[in-house]
């Protein structure tokens, strides 16, 4: 199949402008990839991996175009060319007039010098260099940027920790300060929970039920997912701890994070028991401890919302109390006693896939999580259940993370069509700023055409499952999102959590196993 | 950029700073806190090696060291005051001047890699000092070594273009009155004027038969009226002209016309003929850059005293001496890095065109490299065609390179910038950093010896120099 790889010196664009290009450029008929990048170590590397090998691509440079297309003959790449000068052409830049962007976060500091926070979403090699300047500015950080050095982000915490300011990341995806949210961040209510947490969508989840719950959240702290590693052992965390426990605003402490190292936990818990303010903790992936020194270990992140939420007073608006998961389940098993074949879970956030992981192999269920990219297309591997999360670093590098663009999990769910062995599928949708616009209309639609291609083959149906985190104030709507997918035959249920622990009550039939 | 004591991170923010994929920072809009979005690029153009060594240079102790050396620099360079305090003749008065030695714009340079236009200069200087009888004479005499040929810069002065003092020439001598001065001393010839001139090549009769008026006549009139009167504190009147429109490098009409008021009335007193004072007043009148070569050596002082502070990443030095380019640092003194002088990108006089252009010489980028020329194009709208065109983008120039530079000097305040001073100091890091090289006003010589000035425009440094600088600081802050 032609192939052709064209390096274009000295033109930077940022990557989410080139994942639009790739994008764009793949979707044009006759074109099977199409990718554009910046010309990197690491991007050159990645084209290599997909089998694109001209010598043009290793004299690229970090600030030169790589366009590299592969299509069924010469007049689609040809056709690729000229759509790509055409948008290349059309890329944004600033209004006639209008105040030009500043060219470093220097002078940008100079023209807003109140700006009390610098938030980075470059990428990642270029990141630990824009957040070392923001900090010597005396500016806190919040560092979207993932692929950070490890050795970067133990100099930035080091930093901070002396100067008196916080990291929030490498890879933090969400946070709440003050109430305005960054990244990925629901609108959530104030209220008297502060998190703190190294778990992006898990915060999501957390501060978005404890509004469900009719709390809410003074502040939602993301320290980044490496926070709480042997290496940097939590030197974020402790710093939020501290700074929440300090807050007049917050009543109860909630502690959300990815598998601490052990020493780290062990450290932690002397730390937490001496906030001086009740703690809820909910350690990912891992089943309920046992609490003590008014330190609460839960077992999944609704438990941990629904105990915080009872912390701070009066069981407030029962949102989930009133919908019983026994009648969840209920309801489900009297549409069909037990679902044949097996599970898929196409999951957006990361935490969210591993809590489902747990509550499935709780249930004695063979759970596999692929380590590598499912094809939209390709044979399902193994036959065990499977959990995804379409945001791992090999889907998303050089792509958007699915929360964006659910282009990859869609197509994923429209395979099932051709996948008569699938009879679960469970997704969950995570909403707020930053998020899809309207993630429930496409997955709908996914879900419809999956279900028709199997009816049409003869297939036994479908069932899915999903779970919404975000709000009825998030601008997508939380409400009209599970409307939209219910008329889609989407079963919504109140959390992750509940969606998976549904799907596993499915799997092993009435009465569990 | 102030580096106050943080607010908490639990305070909403009062405004935010993004760098990178928009969306991150919607949160933050629809909360309504103003946003600034920075036009990211990679640092250092992303070169792996340049960002290992800008972090290593970033580690806070180092980069404290740094800075505290950068504002030891500008501090400093600040208190510099250069005062003209006479007129006298190069071998007289310029330190190592010796009779057979010519002094040169830019780095060192044998006769053999010299461009057209300072080989003019050099012939000219052959039959000025009476070395040769006529240009073929000089050139052979020249080539086998009858002089010998060191930077203006090894001898505590600087000269436009060719820049070539030979020793009979009269120069400015410029002295620091500052208590911490020393007495230091600067030197540069005295500014021609346009036309046919020895600093761009030109070497025929009419050329020397000036040179000759300005040793016999303009010189001893303006030495015996600089000592009726005293100094003449310079910063004060550059720092006037850059309110009257002038940039100190590429236009000086505000410094000549003060200038021309301080010495008149000092001029007559001397007792001259009233013809005598007229030709030297009429000299100066008729000479739009006569304050040119006073705004040179008074930049050249200035930064001579940020000279051998260590690991001070400023620049001391940037010339050019029509086939090479060179930089210094104030770290190390003396020490030259060097890369190929570029073309000028510029507007030509009627009749010329690029293929006529010498690439850029020079040693009158001192200014920039102290803060005026093209740093302070937003102070010179009128010539602002330079730049683009419009004095919004003087304006930008002006901004753009107060990103690069140690900070700013409120004694050169920009009036079109709400009196920001001039954007000061060019710091080696902050140039690779931003991949934004200095922007240098500046003339265009003929390539040819012997035909001149061609036009005007503007030129950046190659970046040969920056890199190789760069290295040697990173080393230098290793060692310091």
């Amino acid at each position: 199949m032609p192939e052709s790889v064209l390096v274009h010196r000295g033109r930077y664009h940022d990557s989410a402008f080139l994942m639009r290009l790739s994008r764009e450029l793949s979707a044009r008929p006759g074109v099977q990839e199409a990718v554009v990048v910046m010309g990197t170590e690491m991007n050159r590397e990645l084209l290599r991996g997909a089998g694109f090998h001209a010598p043009a691509l290793d004299t690229a440079g970090p600030m030169d175009l790589v366009v590299a297309v592969r299509a069924s003959d010469g007049k689609a790449i040809e056709g690729a060319s000229r759509e790509l000068e055409r948008l290349l052409q059309a890329a944004p830049t600033a209004a006639p007039g209008a105040a030009a962007r500043p060219g470093s976060l220097v002078e940008a500091l100079r023209a807003q010098p109140d700006a009390d926070l610098v938030s980075v979403a470059v990428p990642g090699e270029y990141a630990g260099h824009v957040a070392l300047a923001a900090l010597r500015a005396g500016r806190h950080v919040f560092l979207f940027s993932n692929n950070v050095p490890l050795e970067d982000e133990l100099r930035l915490k080091r930093l901070a920790r002396e100067r008196g300011l916080l990291v929030m990341g490498p890879d933090c995806g969400t946070a709440i300060l003050g109430g305005v949210g960054l990244g990925f961040a629901n609108r959530v209510r104030r209220g008297p929970v502060g998190l703190v947490g190294a778990s992006g969508t898990g915060l999501q989840e957390v501060s978005s039920l404890l509004h469900q719950l009719g709390s809410g959240v003074s502040h939602v702290l993301g320290t980044g997912s490496r926070d709480l590693g042997a290496e940097v052992g939590g030197l974020m965390t402790e710093a939020g701890l501290e700074l929440l426990a300090g807050d007049e605003g917050t009543r109860v402490i909630g502690l959300v994070a990815k598998h601490p190292a052990a020493e780290v936990a062990e450290r932690l818990h002397r730390v937490l028991a001496r906030l001086g303010k009740p703690v809820v903790v909910r350690y990912l992936g891992q089943p309920a401890r046992s609490s003590a020194d008014g330190v609460t270990y839960t077992g999944s992140l609704e438990e941990a919302a629904c105990a915080a939420a009872a912390l701070v007073g009066p069981a407030t608006a029962p949102a989930l109390a009133t919908c019983p998961l026994e009648d969840d389940v209920r309801e489900l098993l009297s549409l069909r006693p037990r679902v044949e074949g097996r599970l898929v879970a196409l999951f957006g956030g990361g935490s969210l896939a591993a809590e489902a992981a747990l509550v499935l192999r709780g249930q004695g269920l063979e759970v596999e999580e692929p380590d590598r990219p499912l094809g939209a297309g390709a044979p399902l591997p193994g036959r065990a259940h499977l959990v995804v999360d379409t945001g791992e670093d090999f889907y998303t590098r050089g792509k958007p993370h699915p929360m964006v663009d659910q282009t990859v999990r869609c197509g994923l769910v429209r395979a099932l069509g051709a996948e008569p062995g699938v009879g679960l599928l469970l997704l969950d949708l995570v909403l707020g700023d930053g998020a899809h616009p309207d993630p429930a209309a496409e997955l709908g639609a996914a879900v419809r055409s999956a279900r028709a291609a199997r009816e049409a083959r003869g297939a036994p149906p479908l069932l899915v499952l999903a779970s919404v985190t975000g709000t009825e104030l998030d601008p997508q709507d939380a409400n009209r999102q599970r409307g939209l997918l219910t008329a889609a035959g989407v079963h919504c249920q109140a959390s992750a959590w509940r969606a998976a622990v549904v799907a596993s009550a499915l799997l092993t039939g009435p009465g569990g196993k | 950029m102030g580096t106050t004591t943080p607010r908490s991170p639990l305070e909403t923010p009062r405004a935010v700073v993004h760098l990178g994929l928009r969306e991150v920072a919607d949160g933050a809009r629809a909360a309504r806190v103003p946003v600034t979005e920075v036009d990211f690029q990679p640092p250092a153009g992303g070169d792996p090696r340049r960002l290992r060594q800008l972090a290593e240079l970033g580690e806070p102790a180092r980069a404290e060291a740094i800075e505290a050396a950068n504002r030891l620099a500008l501090e400093r360079f600040m208190q510099s005051q250069p005062h003209l305090v006479g007129v006298g003749l190069a071998r007289e008065v310029v330190p190592g001047m010796a009779d057979d030695l010519f002094l040169h714009a830019g780095p060192p340079i044998a006769w053999e890699r010299m461009s057209g236009p300072l080989r003019g200069a050099v012939l000219g200087g052959m039959l000025l000092e009476g070395k040769a009888r006529d240009p073929e004479e000089a050139a052979r005499l020249a080539a086998g070594g009858a002089v010998r040929f060191e930077p203006c810069h090894h001898h505590q002065a600087v000269g436009p273009m060719a820049g070539l003092i030979t020793p009979s020439m009269p120069v400015w001598i410029l002295e620091d009155r500052s208590p911490a001065g020393g007495g230091r001393r600067t030197f540069c010839t005295l500014n021609e004027g346009l036309g046919k001139v020895l600093r761009y090549g030109a070497y025929g009769p009419e050329v020397l038969e000036r040179l000759r008026f300005m040793a016999a006549v303009l010189a001893p009139a303006l030495a015996a009226a600089l000592q009726a009167r005293g100094p003449v504190d310079l910063k004060m009147l550059m720092a006037q002209a850059l309110q009257m429109g002038d940039e100190g490098h590429n236009r000086n009409r505000a410094g000549t016309s003060l200038l021309f008021r301080e010495l008149a009335p000092a001029l007559c007193r001397t007792g001259r003929s009233p013809e005598a004072t007229a030709s030297v007043l009429e000299f100066i009148h008729r000479n739009d850059h006569f304050f040119l070569n006073l705004s040179m050596p008074m930049a050249k002082m200035m930064l001579m005293a940020t000279e051998g502070i260590p690991r001070a990443s400023s620049l001391s030095v940037m010339a050019r001496n029509g086939t090479d380019f060179g930089i210094q640092l104030a770290c190390m003194p003396g020490r030259w890095f060097v890369g190929p002088a570029m073309p000028v990108r510029g507007l030509y006089f009627p009749g010329f065109k690029e293929a006529d252009a010498n690439p850029d010489i020079g040693d009158s980028a001192i200014t920039e490299t102290s803060g005026i020329g093209g740093f302070c194009m937003a102070a010179a709208p009128a010539i602002v065609q330079f730049v683009g065109g419009s004095p919004e983008d003087a304006l930008e120039t002006s901004r753009r390179m107060g990103a690069i530079t140690v900070g700013r000097n409120p004694a050169f305040a920009i009036p079109a910038l709400g009196f920001a001073g001039a954007p000061t100091l060019i710091d080696v890091q902050k140039v690779i950093e931003l991949s934004r090289l200095p922007t240098i006003n500046t003339g265009i010589a003929h390539r040819e010896p012997g035909v001149g000035q061609v036009g005007a425009g503007l030129v950046s440094p190659p970046w040969e120099c920056f890199h190789q600088a760069f290295e040697a600081f990173v080393e230098h802050a290793r060692g310091a």
